[in-house]
């Protein structure tokens, strides 16, 4: 009797402890939906840096005089970095905008864009503007490089080829920066639960439309 | 809160009943979580390196897909990897629910309570970063909310989020940080398990054998016969449709991924201050029965057998102040938990909680005693204060005269010789069961003290058969009324003892200073 019913309890703790792994092996790997059959996303990701807005004038030379000689910097540069506005469409419905800044809390870091638009999968007229906020007027803009050229002193000395390095960084950091106007206009089909992903081509300096395919270069 | 630890204490005998009656609380995990949790760490630990031979982090997705796919080893390591820190996050969990429930969370006890907190953070976010390197579509949707969480934070240069976005592929960089993370965090986990268990004596890291092999068993059983999917390798342009997710390490991610980053955070520090505001919240005044223990030097003899039963290492010994040439005992009431196990141990009853040292014991039962003398119900069962309510009615229904002690570790022996004394025909002491005594180590010291002549030992002369020490666990009331009428049985062919006086006994129980100046 004693045996019996000894045995019932090791059988019983035997299913117990099975029934209890059944389900912690199952609450392990389950199935937890993430996505709506049937949509799909589009993803905006790119990352550089925006462009800087700035209004340069050459110092005088009494200006220079007055600084220690190692810290006269004959160009003066004040300004900011642009905003730009992001503005997303989808077959002319408006999906997405906002005002998209530089990261840091002076936003003199470079843009991190990643937004994930979900659509219904099919061919969508799709729409991308990236364009900055900020009109700069030329004519208030202070010394173009050529007039800086022209009122520069001799590059000789301790500013020997500054103008030239000067030159050469001003016209690295645009070519760097993102382009003041980003528009992508296309028709674009989308597989269901599949990504298309619009970033920017940094030797083009234009946005580019990429799949599955295109990544693995 | 209060009403909150009512809830759970409820909460909790239902869970320890309903496992007793399955397992005996011999074998009960449930009384064993702590030991289960550190169990399942070392199982980790010997599975990870395992796994570490053969895991790649330039291509983590595809290494860790040849390991699966491998029928021999590969597979069912990975599975057991995978069970174990299941059955770590689940026993970890259990383990701090049944501390809370048993108010075992603050006064001495906070260190524990927070260093387990970290153990059981570390060993979620250990879990994160294994799923991470797997790479497999759960992988990537932890790694993606992951990254949209702390991308919010001012402490990364640049967002983790976009290296996800399919621009290029995920750095190894990334994976090889993840993978330093899942190794260091364990290192760190050895430090915090130090000083989880730094206050208390003895501590039992591990289950009993057999309870340790019977879990790593059916653990490797399972781990063979259901071993744990693998989703398909993560791909940023493919929308999964489902992800096989870990409930146990990540039943938030579904909501996590619906709310904003602050919603989510805010919650978590919400989470975290209250439970580590535990141990604030739980205290309660360190008086009456939580008063912590005292030593009366007029009574200590220096013995050291109290330092070394504490089993929170509360008490040391001291040199004296008077001119008695031995130590003296000296209790930290900042380590002390009042469970009264010294009482036990002081054979002249010099140390213990206020009111339940061994000589507030006696003068207590003597009161009791004058008032309702043990004559009509001749087997007396003295129950921890722990034991359910129900089950020690039950005992009383069964014609046992009922003596309730806060531990039966605080027992002291004499108080089993002054029932026999008083004509008990038998004492049983029903304990808690080993592994789940409050003051730890009760059940141990008494039966030591009972039948093993360790300090504060029950006297030669009582009869060791009118003794028997047994076990009133919850949903264990029947072996406990099988223990009883046993006891009941083997007492029938005694003779009822005679009440004594014995004089000695008394002389035992003065208090030492009374005996005369010469010492």
């Amino acid at each position: 009797m004693i045996a019996s019913r000894r045995l019932l309890r090791w059988v019983t703790a035997a299913l117990a402890t099975a029934a209890a792994l059944f389900v912690m092996v199952r609450l392990s790997a389950a199935p937890v939906g993430y996505s709506d059959p049937g949509t799909s996303s589009l993803r905006l990701s790119w990352s550089a840096r925006p462009e800087r807005i700035e209004v340069c004038r050459t110092l005088s030379a009494e200006e220079l005089a007055r600084e220690e000689e190692h810290m006269r910097q004959r160009v003066e540069c004040e300004g900011h970095f642009a905003t730009y506005t992001l503005r997303v469409e989808a077959d002319g419905r408006l999906l997405s905008e906002s005002v998209v800044r530089g990261a840091g809390l002076r936003h003199d870091r470079p843009i991190f864009l990643l937004r994930d638009l979900a659509l219904s999968s099919g061919a969508h007229r799709i729409r991308v503007s990236f364009l900055r906020r900020e009109r700069i007027d030329r004519r208030a803009e202070g010394d173009t490089l050529e007039e800086r050229a022209e009122r520069s002193e001799a590059d000789t000395g301790l500013f020997a080829g500054r103008a030239a390095r000067e030159a050469t960084e001003r016209s690295r950091r645009t070519r760097a920066a993102i382009p003041p106007r980003l528009v992508l206009d296309t028709l674009l089909s989308f597989a269901p639960n599949r990504v298309l992903l619009v970033t920017l081509d940094a030797d083009r300096r234009a946005l580019e439309v990429l799949d599955s395919t295109a990544t693995s270069r | 809160m209060r009403l909150l630890e009512r809830v759970a204490r409820r909460v909790l005998t239902g869970i320890d009943a309903a496992t007793t009656r399955l397992y005996g609380w011999t074998w009960n995990p449930v009384h064993q979580t702590g030991t289960v949790a550190v169990a399942m760490l070392l199982v980790l630990v010997a599975t990870g390196l395992y796994l570490l031979l053969f895991y790649r982090v330039g291509s983590p997705a595809a290494s860790v897909a040849r390991i699966a796919a491998d029928p021999w080893i590969g597979s069912w390591v990975r599975s057991l990897h995978r069970y174990a820190s299941d059955l770590f996050v689940i026993a970890a969990a259990l383990h701090a629910f049944r501390m809370f429930a048993q108010s075992r969370s603050w006064g001495p006890r906070t260190l524990a309570w927070i260093s387990g907190l970290v153990l059981f953070g570390t060993g979620v976010v250990c879990a994160w970063t294994g799923f991470v390197m797997a790479w497999d579509t759960f992988g990537e949707r932890l790694a993606k909310d992951g990254g949209r969480l702390l991308d919010v934070l001012p402490v990364l240069s640049e967002p983790v989020s976009r290296i996800f976005a399919g621009d290029g592929p995920v750095p190894s960089a990334f994976f090889f940080v993840n993978l330093f993370v899942h190794i260091a965090v364990p290192l760190a986990m050895g430090v915090a398990l130090w000083l989880h268990v730094s206050r208390v004596a003895r501590p039992v890291l591990l289950p009993p054998k057999p309870l340790l092999w019977g879990i790593i068993g059916a653990l490797t059983l399972a781990s063979v016969a259901l071993p744990a999917p693998l989703g398909d390798a993560a791909n940023a342009f493919v929308l999964a449709r489902a992800t096989p997710t870990d409930l146990m390490v990540a039943w938030w991610l579904p909501l996590s991924e619906r709310l904003s980053p602050g919603v989510v955070w805010s919650a978590m520090l919400a989470a975290g201050v209250v439970a580590l505001l535990v141990p604030r919240m739980m205290r309660k005044p360190r008086e009456g029965p939580l008063a912590a223990s005292v030593v009366d030097p007029r009574l200590c003899t220096g013995c050291n057998q109290c330092p070394q039963d504490c089993p929170w290492d509360a008490i040391t010994m001291v040199n004296r102040d008077d001119d008695r040439p031995t130590l003296l005992a000296r209790v930290d009431a900042a380590r002390c938990v009042s469970c009264g196990i010294c009482a036990g141990s002081c054979a002249p009853m010099g140390v213990g909680p206020v009111g339940r040292s061994g000589r507030d014991q006696l003068a207590a039962l003597r009161s009791s005693l004058a008032v309702a003398p043990v004559d009509d119900t001749p087997i007396v069962a003295i129950c921890c204060e722990q034991a359910p309510p129900a089950h020690v009615v039950k005992l009383r229904e069964r014609g046992a005269r009922i003596h309730q002690v806060p531990c039966v570790g605080n027992l002291h022996s004499s108080v089993i010789e002054l029932f026999v004394r008083n004509g008990a025909a038998g004492v049983i002491v029903f304990g808690c069961p080993r592994r789940d005594c409050v003051g730890r180590e009760g059940p141990k010291w008494l039966h030591e003290r009972v039948f093993n002549d360790r300090e504060a030992e029950l006297q030669p002369r009582v009869d060791r058969r009118r003794v028997r020490l047994a076990t009133l666990a919850p949903g264990a009331l029947s072996d406990a009324i099988a223990a009883l009428g046993s006891f009941t049985h083997d007492l029938a062919v005694l003779h009822r003892p005679e009440t004594s006086e014995d004089d000695a006994f008394d002389v035992i129980c003065e208090p030492v200073a009374t005996k005369g100046p010469d010492r």
